[in-house]
């Protein structure tokens, strides 16, 4: 830890179990207050009805045939953790040290004896907790209501989709904090965080589109360029571990699936998990250097 | 502690128990061999040859359970049946069995390891004259599986042919039909192979099949006045392939699943006179894909009462396609209903005809009068259909906020509102509903397993939240500054 630079602000001597015991008191002060908060009742709310009304309307619509999509249910829910899922974990990531920067608590909680690190962690993990109980509530509730509306489908894609929504907002929750550790109002925080929402969810998808059209992109060259945004790199992986090819995805998404077939796996969670590490890392980096007035 | 001490009661010990035991089994095996014969014990070679030398036309074979290595030809008018488990082995060279008398009937045996030479054709099953009866046999680890060869009036009825796990540029045609009228296929399983396929042959009637994991799994070719009933074709890159063929008739059939680089449910190139009827035709690339089919303008290319759901692309029309009337067909929840490859038009194709419409499930309109028609006009213009027709390589964005961003921009903007890409003017409210055989391989997964996975989410949701109320409470409520931030942020 004290390779990143982050040193502990009062000269105690630490030991692993009680840094353990820091970062998770403050990850569960940290999950308290976010489960109480009405942003995180109006985002899991709006979530879980979002995904139900998917969920009725799809398990409806099958025509007395008696087959069921739960592909395409599974398309519908893609669409809907993409839109909200993002903007609930950056919001809050965004607002969490930027607030407490605001209000002072910051200062009175590092003259405390705890690493700068400890609290970043903390506050993460706690997000990310209050995080996965909004995902899993509203997926949760999705299944149920397809398995009530007798969808035979592999509970594995429910899971599946879960977990994976869960990376996102993993990831969307870093970019967060990063934003949350530069900016130093709460209000530009959370305005900068709508901002590369807006960005991720809408501008760049459209960019590129606007560039397949107008520049004659490859699609290995569309393929490689969709797998910068994180938005689309959730989408991929859900479908290929829904349906073991990405061919519902044109011939991009078969380029894909006959170049790298399972080692997609690789890259999908290769580009996840450096959207989760690289902007925590930078976010504890300003943290150290940072005053925290 | 000697060996010797240890080993002499033991010895006698197993003996003891399992002498009588070992003599027990034995005795059973001899009761019931005929039911279960020594399969791995090989027959004496050229048997079966002397015993088809020996018989007369007309004679009925029965061949004893046991593994026969040799090549059989069959060269009179007998009937060969297989009396338990008679195995004909190729033992991975060349061909198994060549039927060159009229009349012959092939029953009961297991028929495997053929070599594996394409440009030989090996073969397990050859028929090289009419009137043969092929059925009730397992073919195994083939090249190639049942081969007519100008056979006409033969039957292929209840085997279940398996190709070699190759890859599918190696592998041989599981069912070949070459110039044999008349024939009747029914009730075969065919999996792992390179096409079911009819050549020259005309009044063939192919029903209740199943082929998955093929090329294609029925190919027809320059075959006329065949007709296709209820069989399934899934999991495999097209299900049912029509090329330059014509009066075919398709019904109750169902597609399921096929998919690939060029996945079709149904392909028809250059056909003529065709219909299609209650088919059911879902999850496939595209559900079906019409080259220049009806070829001529002898009569209009119907589609009746089908089914096509989920699948990526419902039909896909190449600009030659013209002629072809769709009515009562339920189009439900396919990403692209319609499309039209390149830059074509739908014009001389027909979406209604009369007062019957098609069900389309993204139809926006309503039904004052409750007579089941739509009282508006079904217009399909989204501007990202629109836009993934021309530019294929768009669908990388599907299922994206962008993607509805678009389709609203092309609802919101007459400016940029595509032109309308077909219109049905009496668009039915409700799908048409229609009964279907039951078929093989559905339902991988059960609802209740569905809801016990949402319950466990719904618990870990849950447990999530009470133990932010319990844990932090006590640990934590002693810090003055943990005070609640509700409403602070933004």
């Amino acid at each position: 830890m004290s390779a990143l630079g982050i040193l502990p602000t009062v000269g105690v001597e630490r030991t692993p179990p009680s840094v353990l015991r820091n970062t998770m008191t403050i990850a569960q002060r940290e999950l308290r207050e976010a489960v109480r908060s009405r942003w995180f009742l109006l985002y899991t709310l709006a979530f879980a009805v979002l995904g139900l009304a998917v969920s009725f309307v799809s398990a409806s619509g099958s025509g007395g045939s008696g087959l069921s999509g739960f592909g395409r249910t599974t398309a519908g829910l893609v669409n809907i953790v993409l839109l909200v899922v993002p903007l609930m974990a950056l919001t809050a990531g965004a607002a969490s040290i930027a607030s407490d920067r605001e209000r002072g608590m910051l200062s009175y909680v590092f003259a405390q004896p705890v690493w700068r690190l400890e609290v970043l962690l903390g506050k993460y993990i706690g997000l990310a907790a209050s995080l996965l109980a909004s995902l899993s509530l509203g997926l949760g509730a999705c299944a149920v209501i397809l398995a009530w509306k007798g969808i035979a489908a592999r509970p594995a894609s429910i899971v599946w989709l879960t977990g994976l929504s869960f990376a996102l907002a993993l990831g969307m929750l870093s970019v967060g904090m990063l934003i949350s550790a530069l900016a130093r109002k709460a209000s530009v925080a959370v305005g900068t965080a709508i901002f590369v929402w807006l960005i991720l969810v809408f501008v760049s998808d459209l960019a590129l589109m606007a560039g397949t059209v107008a520049l004659r992109l490859r699609i290995e060259e569309l393929f490689l360029l969709s797998l910068l945004n994180p938005l689309q790199v959730f989408k991929m992986w859900t479908l290929h571990g829904v349906d073991a090819t990405l061919d519902v995805l044109g011939p991009a998404g078969l380029y894909a699936s006959e170049e790298y077939g399972a080692r997609l796996h690789v890259m999908f969670g290769a580009f996840m998990l450096a959207w989760v590490v690289l902007p925590l890392s930078a976010a504890a980096a300003m943290l150290s250097r940072r005053s925290p007035l | 502690m000697t060996p010797r001490c240890v080993h002499v009661p033991c010895t006698l010990v197993v003996c003891l128990v399992l002498g009588p035991w070992g003599v027990a089994q034995a005795r059973s095996v001899e009761q019931g061999a005929p039911a279960t014969p020594v399969v791995s014990a090989p027959a004496e070679p050229g048997v079966l040859g002397r015993r088809i030398a020996a018989a007369g036309a007309g004679d009925i074979i029965e061949v004893e359970a046991g593994v026969y290595t040799e090549r059989i030809r069959i060269n009179k008018p007998v009937t060969v049946v297989a009396r338990g488990r008679a195995v004909l082995d190729g033992g991975g060279n060349g061909d198994i069995v060549e039927i060159t008398a009229p009349g012959v009937t092939l029953r009961g045996f297991t028929i495997r390891n053929t070599g594996i030479d394409l440009d030989q054709e090996n073969t397990a099953v050859r028929v090289l004259a009419p009137r043969a009866t092929i059925e009730d046999n397992t073919l195994e680890d083939i090249l190639f599986g049942i081969d007519l060869r100008e056979a006409p009036d033969s039957i292929v009825r209840r085997n279940t042919i398996g190709g070699k796990a190759l890859d599918i540029a190696r592998r041989g045609d599981g069912l070949r039909l070459w110039r044999s009228d008349r024939t009747i296929i029914e009730r075969n399983t065919i999996h792992n192979g390179r096409d079911a396929i009819v050549w020259y042959s005309a009044d063939v009637e192919v029903r209740n099949n199943y082929a998955y994991e093929c090329r294609y799994g029925l190919h027809l070719m320059f075959s006329d006045r065949v007709t296709i009933t209820e069989n399934e074709f899934s999991r495999n890159s097209v299900g049912i392939y029509l090329m330059y063929s014509a009066r075919v008739e398709l019904r109750q059939n169902r597609l399921i699943g096929n998919r690939g680089p060029s996945g079709y449910g149904i392909g028809l190139k250059e056909t003529d006179q065709f219909s299609v009827r209650e088919n059911l035709i879902v999850g496939n690339r595209a559900g079906v894909y019409i080259d220049g089919s009806p070829f001529t303008d002898k009569q209009p290319g119907v589609f009746v009462r089908n089914t096509l759901a989920y699948n990526d692309i419902g039909i896909t029309f190449l600009p030659s396609a013209r002629g072809n009337e769709l009515t009562d067909n339920n189009f439900i929840d396919n990403i692209d209903q319609v499309s039209i490859a390149g830059r074509g038009s739908l014009d001389a194709n027909r979406f209604w005809k009369g007062e019957r419409g098609n069900f389309w499930s993204d139809y926006s309109g309503y039904d004052q009068n409750r007579d089941g028609v739509g009282d508006f006009v079904h217009e399909s213009r989204t501007l990202f259909e629109n836009l993934m027709d021309r530019e294929p390589a768009l669908r990388l964005f599907l299922f994206s906020p962008a993607q509805q961003a678009i389709e609203f921009v092309g609802r919101a903007l007459p400016a940029v509102r595509p032109e309308a890409k077909f219109t049905d003017e009496v668009p039915l409210m409700r799908p048409v509903s229609i009964e279907f055989v039951p078929g093989h391989g559905e339902g991988r997964g059960t609802s209740r397993l569905l809801l016990i996975s949402g319950v466990v989410l719904l618990g870990l949701g849950g447990g999530i939240l009470a133990s932010a109320r319990d844990g932090a409470r006590d640990r934590i409520g002693r810090h003055p500054g943990a005070v609640g931030r509700e409403g602070e942020i933004g």
